[in-house]
């Protein structure tokens, strides 16, 4: 049984302060990547796009993680507020996920040659990306509210091996992707600091729009649970 | 869950399959199929290589245990069974593990038939049979902790005969992959290539078998 029925959570009352923290860290981060930042020695400009490809990538791996940690405690309480997190954050990865493949390969074009490679970075994240329209597909087939957030749950706490899978790929294997260049083993970025620095501010932007869009999706998530839960009773 | 359960669920599964072998007949007729009809797209010179004839068997053999699995679970909706093996003390483990028993001896059945035809079919060569067998029985083992689980998740779900697969392979990438790597080294006579995704096989087998029985009783609740 779900014990607790859905509430509003605290963290839905911090919305409008996200949502202006997002539109005003965008707009700096969009001023430091397009103006301040310097072009590339050997991309020039094209290198631009690294800053919103990189930034979207974040997202979907930290979407993925939070679906991971929301199921696991799911499984732990029953409590559906968790079961709304997981969903949020799922639709959320898979949006970025699938901007981060196409983001990639709009800078893949004038970089490798070619709109799409089959290298391990792009191909894992093609899978990474399927993996979880599985899983909101499986949500979507299954009615019983209970049934289809401890299967969601189940399927969100496997899913999750591919996130590493993804991350390291270039490092397993021989790979036109280019290696980490921030979170490295050893700790040290390979990136000038200016570029290093607009990169850090559109991955500060993103994750406050995520923040933003998690609390928006939650509500809605949260309705709807108290809908089918008042429809039950 | 004893092991007495598992034996109690695979033997079953066995006796249904002698009884009515729609499972083996569907899977090793499905393999048979696959295998003639990609080998006819890609073209008989292309289907021969043994990168290629490899992909070829392995996706076969990837959506007969979904196949095999699928039906599995059919039988024990039609006339309610299920109920009466989960309501069992350990029976949703057991369950699990006695499935996958089960789909790993009915599998091995199909990949011999399957393996048999595309050697024929294709007359391919083979450098290292040993080599080539325990990549098989690896790769074989891979199968069905993967499969049995995303089945058990999809039970009793509309449309789950397009959700399994959708499920399935993506997961199965890394199985796919090294199956693939591994027979094409034995065909081509890399021992060491061979052994190598051979271990790659195992692990991911023990890693899914472990993740399986930790998680399906959850799942079947």
């Amino acid at each position: 049984m779900i014990s607790t029925t859905a509430n509003r959570t605290s963290a839905l009352r911090a919305r409008p302060f996200l949502g202006a923290a997002s539109v005003i860290a965008l707009f700096v981060a969009l001023w430091m990547a397009l103006v301040w930042s310097p072009p590339d020695a050997a991309m020039g400009n094209v290198v631009r796009i690294l800053y919103v490809h990189v930034a979207n990538a974040w997202l979907a791996y930290l979407a993925f993680v939070v679906v991971f940690l929301a199921s696991v405690a799911y499984l732990w309480t029953k409590r559906p507020v968790f079961d709304a997190i997981a969903v949020a954050s799922a639709e959320i990865g898979v949006l970025f996920t699938g901007l981060t493949l196409v983001l990639g390969s709009i800078w893949a074009r004038p970089t490798w040659g070619v709109w799409w490679s089959w290298e391990p970075r792009v191909i894992t994240t093609a899978v990474m990306f399927a993996m979880y329209v599985g899983y909101l597909l499986l949500r979507n087939l299954s009615e019983d509210l209970e049934r289809r957030a401890t299967r969601a749950a189940i399927l969100g706490i496997v899913l999750v091996v591919d996130v590493p899978i993804v991350h390291l790929s270039v490092t397993w294997m021989n790979a036109l992707h280019q290696l980490p260049s921030v979170l490295r083993p050893d700790l040290s970025p390979t990136l000038d600091p200016a570029m290093l620095a607009s990169l850090i501010a559109m991955t500060i932007a993103f994750t406050f729009l995520y923040a933003y869009l998690m609390t928006a999706r939650v509500d809605i998530e949260q309705r709807r649970q108290a809908r089918l839960l008042a429809v039950r009773a | 869950m004893t092991l007495d359960r598992i034996r109690l669920i695979a033997a079953r599964e066995a006796r249904a399959e002698r009884g009515q072998p729609d499972g083996i007949v569907s899977a090793a007729t499905f393999v048979a199929t696959l295998i003639l009809v990609e080998s006819l797209a890609v073209g008989p010179l292309a289907a021969s290589q043994p990168a290629v004839a490899s992909a070829l068997f392995w996706i076969a053999m990837a959506f007969a245990a979904i196949l095999a699995t699928s039906r599995s679970f059919e039988r024990e909706l039609e006339d309610d069974a299920i109920d009466a093996v989960l309501a069992l003390p350990g029976g949703r483990d057991a369950l699990y593990a006695g499935k996958a028993v089960a789909l790993t001896a009915l599998m091995a059945l199909v990949a011999v038939a399957g393996g048999a035809l595309s050697l024929l079919l294709l007359s391919l060569d083979i450098a290292l049979p040993g080599h080539l067998a325990i990549v098989t029985v690896a790769g074989v083992l891979a199968l069905p902790p993967v499969v049995v689980l995303f089945v058990v998740l999809a039970l009793r779900l509309r449309s789950r005969g397009a959700l399994v697969p959708i499920l399935v392979l993506p997961v199965l990438v890394p199985q796919l992959v090294a199956a693939t790597n591994g027979t094409a080294a034995a065909m081509s006579g890399d021992m060491a290539g061979a052994f190598g995704w051979a271990g790659l096989l195992v692990a991911f087998a023990l890693v899914y078998s472990v993740l399986g029985l930790t998680i399906v009783a959850t799942a079947l609740e």
